[in-house]
């Protein structure tokens, strides 16, 4: 009788679910094609690729795309600049959404909470062409808003290198970047703070919490999984950067400062049809990032958190 | 599901019998598949448009041959175009200005050897061409010493490149000649700065970098103080892309830094390096003087001299030439090769489609054919021929019908330029395209042609230039930007620090590649030697 049962459960599970497992498989299908397929190609990063003979065609050539790229002059001032400019927009820009979306969800007014998300997420949906251009005519020297302004109420009396100083471009770039994802950043953290327990609200309340105390006790705490979860999932991306918005925002006069990896693949892997090159970097950042990425989950783990497996 | 899939296939079969017939009258043996630029003209289907029927007619036809446009952004060409021919798919007849990309497949045995094939059907090519511009095409990619036919070289009819503009409303006001010397040029740049001819903003040079080429304007100026009986051709030809490292070479940039800190160059120049800011300051006659190609103030896509005359009534541009080298005087120019864009036909497309392919580059080589692709049609795309038979009052691209819109040049990729057959009447007709400024074009083209030499280019792959231009380029563009915006006192470390970062970017082994080609023989381009 219990072994018919529990056999019955088991040949069950597919019938019952099986309209869950079909929409899996839409994912699974689509990791499987468009992720796990084209990991095949990393092994031209050990070739000497010919687009002619193909990835089956070329020949092997053992490290010898890793020595050559990693010995140019500029490569490890693009790995130097990649993990900078990610460190600093990590350290300043990832708490800013914390504690917007704090901020948010305290606001009452319905229609002023709309009216202010719906701004903060706007700058997400710009093309780095566009920022580019508005960060042009506001940060140039003598001409830009900025600038212009201070220069005429006699607040400066040279230009603030916005643009055309190393470090300070790093800095401008790196809070530009803060001031377009900020509000897209905040949707997370603000659905998991609606999913707080209200009754946690109240009990702080009643045992006499103000409003920072409740911030501190109750919200904090309540997404401290999900702020975990994304911080590890930063670390992760350590490595990558993307191409458009060093390319754009930088500049000839930066140029130690701006080129990264990405800049960097594009020069010379992709603008002279060097693929075996360009695939090798890319191999070496992704080996980097999931070293990055395993690390961060250990420690997490340690630190007696959930981690993200 | 089996008899689903039979009578979808049943089905097609059906529609495809009943197609046939309506659609082709003539039976053609082979479809030709040809590249065509597409510049994302608004209303144009490459695809379908008035010269694909025009050749279908007068060369698909009668040869039994379909012809089909295959549209390639002119922007993304050589990616694309790369992306094509490691899936196969990429067309019959490829066109590109992607030198690395071709000379890569030949490497591996990429191309359609082309040897027999023009020889066979290829006569009006090698009119057209010439021989000597058709073996720019020939490569020994095996060293063996013999040379194949594997491209073909579009021929630039016009082989000018830069050329440089002055305001003449500012000559006029203060009562100065048009310069002809860098002095003047400097007194007239200093002048107008003090005068304020262009407002409160005024910048009267307009220096520009050209971070894709720097060395485009560079070289230019550089000309002008080297002293090339300290040179000879073989270090001529090794420093190629880096005139930064002629003798002489310092002194331009060390001037330049001097106006930069005088106020007289554009201080934004390293930052607004696609001219966002720029392209105001030129509508509003801000600017004084700059460089470009030669006939840019009255390009029809970009007019900066109607566009500032409409702000400051009778603000004009002029040519100038006023660089002259300061030890023998001469303005050295450096023109294009003739050689322009590069033609083949990769190495999967069978022999009969490839002889389809060269028998339509002869066809359109043909003078009437050339003249039919290019202008167009009379009253559509021009209203009537002159006595030397050009067309007359061409119209601007918007003013056609969608189905004429497509750019000469793109369709007749042959041929870089209109062309009439014979020099004189095409430089009659550079001119006659820019109405109302016909003067000034005529006369920057004679600028552009005084002591001008030929761009040098190689024989032979070099795959120094392959791995490290990108990177030299790169801090050349830093060396022009930090050398100029620098503190004058700390010029010749500037200067030193990124000479020094140009040599470890790759410079070294491209100059010293480059040197053996010359020593090998395998280059083109002339050394412009002494007077």
């Amino acid at each position: 009788m219990t072994t018919t049962r529990t056999l019955r459960k088991r040949t069950n599970w597919f019938k019952r679910d099986w309209r869950l497992y079909a929409m899996l498989l839409i994912p699974v299908v689509w990791y499987l094609l468009f992720c796990y397929k084209p990991m095949i190609g990393v092994m031209i990063a050990f070739q000497k690729y010919s687009l002619v003979k193909g990835m089956w065609g070329s020949k092997f050539v053992g490290w010898k795309n890793f020595e050559f790229v990693m010995g140019l002059r500029d490569f490890p001032l693009a790995l130097k600049n990649t993990l900078w400019l990610n460190l600093m927009g990590l350290v300043m820009g990832f708490p800013v959404p914390i504690v917007l979306a704090i901020m948010l969800n305290e606001i009452r007014n319905k229609g002023v909470k709309r009216v202010s998300q719906t701004l903060l997420y706007l700058p997400h949906f710009l093309s780095w062409i566009i920022i580019g251009g508005m960060v042009l005519k506001i940060f140039a020297p003598t001409t830009g808003v900025v600038n212009a302004t201070l220069l005429k109420w006699g607040l400066i009396d040279e230009n603030i290198p916005f643009l055309t100083d190393g470090p300070t471009w790093q800095l401008t770039y790196t809070l530009v970047g803060v001031w377009q994802n900020m509000g897209w950043g905040t949707i997370l953290y603000l659905s998991a703070i609606t999913g707080i327990n209200m009754e946690l609200f109240e009990a702080a309340k009643i045992d006499g919490a103000n409003k920072l105390q409740q911030i501190w006790h109750v919200t904090l705490p309540g997404i401290r999984s999900t702020i975990v979860v994304l911080l590890i999932l930063n670390i992760g991306q350590m490595m990558n950067i993307s191409f458009d918005r060093p390319y754009i925002l930088g500049n000839t006069l930066v140029q130690d400062y701006c080129d990264v990896l990405s800049t960097f693949v594009y020069r010379t892997g992709i603008t002279n049809a060097k693929f075996d090159r360009a695939t090798a970097i890319g191999l070496f950042q992704s080996v980097v990032g999931l070293i990055m990425i395993t690390g961060a989950n250990f420690v997490t783990k340690k630190l007696g958190e959930d981690g993200i497996w | 599901m089996k008899k689903m899939l039979s009578l979808v296939l049943a089905l097609a079969l059906v529609l495809s019998c009943l197609c046939l017939p309506a659609s082709a009258e003539v039976a053609y043996t082979t479809t030709l598949r040809v590249e065509v630029f597409d510049r994302s003209i608004a209303g144009l289907n490459i695809e379908d448009c008035w010269q694909l029927r025009y050749a279908q007619e007068n060369f698909g036809d009668p040869n039994g041959i379909k012809l089909q446009f295959v549209p390639v952004s002119r922007w993304e060409e050589g990616d694309i175009l790369t992306t094509q021919i490691s899936g196969e798919t990429a067309p019959d007849i490829c066109v590109t200005y992607n030198g690395d990309l071709v000379n890569s497949l030949i490497a591996d045995d990429g191309v359609k050897a082309l040897d027999d094939l023009i020889a066979q059907y290829g006569q009006n090519i090698v009119a057209f061409l010439g021989e000597n511009l058709l073996s720019y095409g020939t490569y020994d990619p095996d060293g063996d010493g013999v040379k194949t036919q594997y491209t073909i070289p579009a021929r630039r009819i016009s082989v000018v490149n830069q050329g440089a503009f002055i305001r003449s409303d500012w000559l006029a006001a203060l009562g100065m000649e048009e310069p002809k010397t860098i002095e003047e040029l400097e007194a007239y740049l200093y002048a107008a700065k003090e005068a304020k001819l262009g407002g409160e903003m005024t910048i009267p040079f307009n220096y520009a970098i050209f971070t894709s080429n720097p060395m485009f304007a560079m070289r230019y100026y550089i000309s002008a103080f080297v002293d090339f009986s300290q040179i000879t051709e073989e270090d001529w030809v090794a420093l190629k892309d880096n005139p930064e490292m002629l003798p002489g070479a310092k002194e331009a940039f060390k001037l330049f830094n001097k106006w930069y800190h005088d106020g007289v160059l554009y201080e934004n120049f390293a930052v607004d390096t696609d001219s966002t800011i720029g392209d105001t300051y030129m509508t509003q006659g801000n600017f004084g003087y700059f460089l470009q190609q030669y006939d840019q103030p009255w390009r029809t896509d970009k007019n900066y001299q109607s566009e500032m005359a409409k702000n400051v009534p009778g603000a004009e541009w002029i040519p100038v030439n006023a660089w002259a080298n300061i030890y023998d005087g001469r303005t050295l120019h450096d023109n294009y090769d003739a050689a322009g864009l590069t033609v083949f036909i990769p190495h999967w497309v069978s022999d009969e489609t490839a002889k389809a392919a060269v028998m339509y580059l002869d066809w359109m080589c043909q003078p009437e054919n050339m003249f039919a692709m290019q202008n167009g049609t009379d009253g559509i795309n021009y209203e009537g021929l002159d006595a030397n038979g050009l067309p007359m009052n061409a119209k601007p691209t918007e003013e056609v019908p969608d189905d004429n819109k497509l750019h000469a040049g793109d369709v007749v990729f042959l041929a870089n330029g209109y062309n009439f057959g014979d020099d004189a009447k095409n430089a009659a007709y550079v001119a006659l395209s820019f109405p109302g400024y016909e003067e000034n074009v005529a006369k920057s083209v004679i600028y552009s042609n005084t002591d001008a030499w030929t761009q040098l280019s190689f024989t032979v792959p070099i795959e120094a230039a392959t791995d490290y231009s990108g990177a030299v380029m790169l801090k050349q563009n830093e060396l022009i930007a930090q050398t100029i915006s620098c503190d004058p006192e700390n010029f010749d470390a500037v200067w030193d620090e990124y000479i020094q970062a140009i040599k470890d970017a790759g410079a070294d082994e491209v100059i010293e590649a480059y040197r053996q080609a010359y020593k090998d023989g395998n280059w083109r381009g002339t050394f412009p030697g002494t007077k």
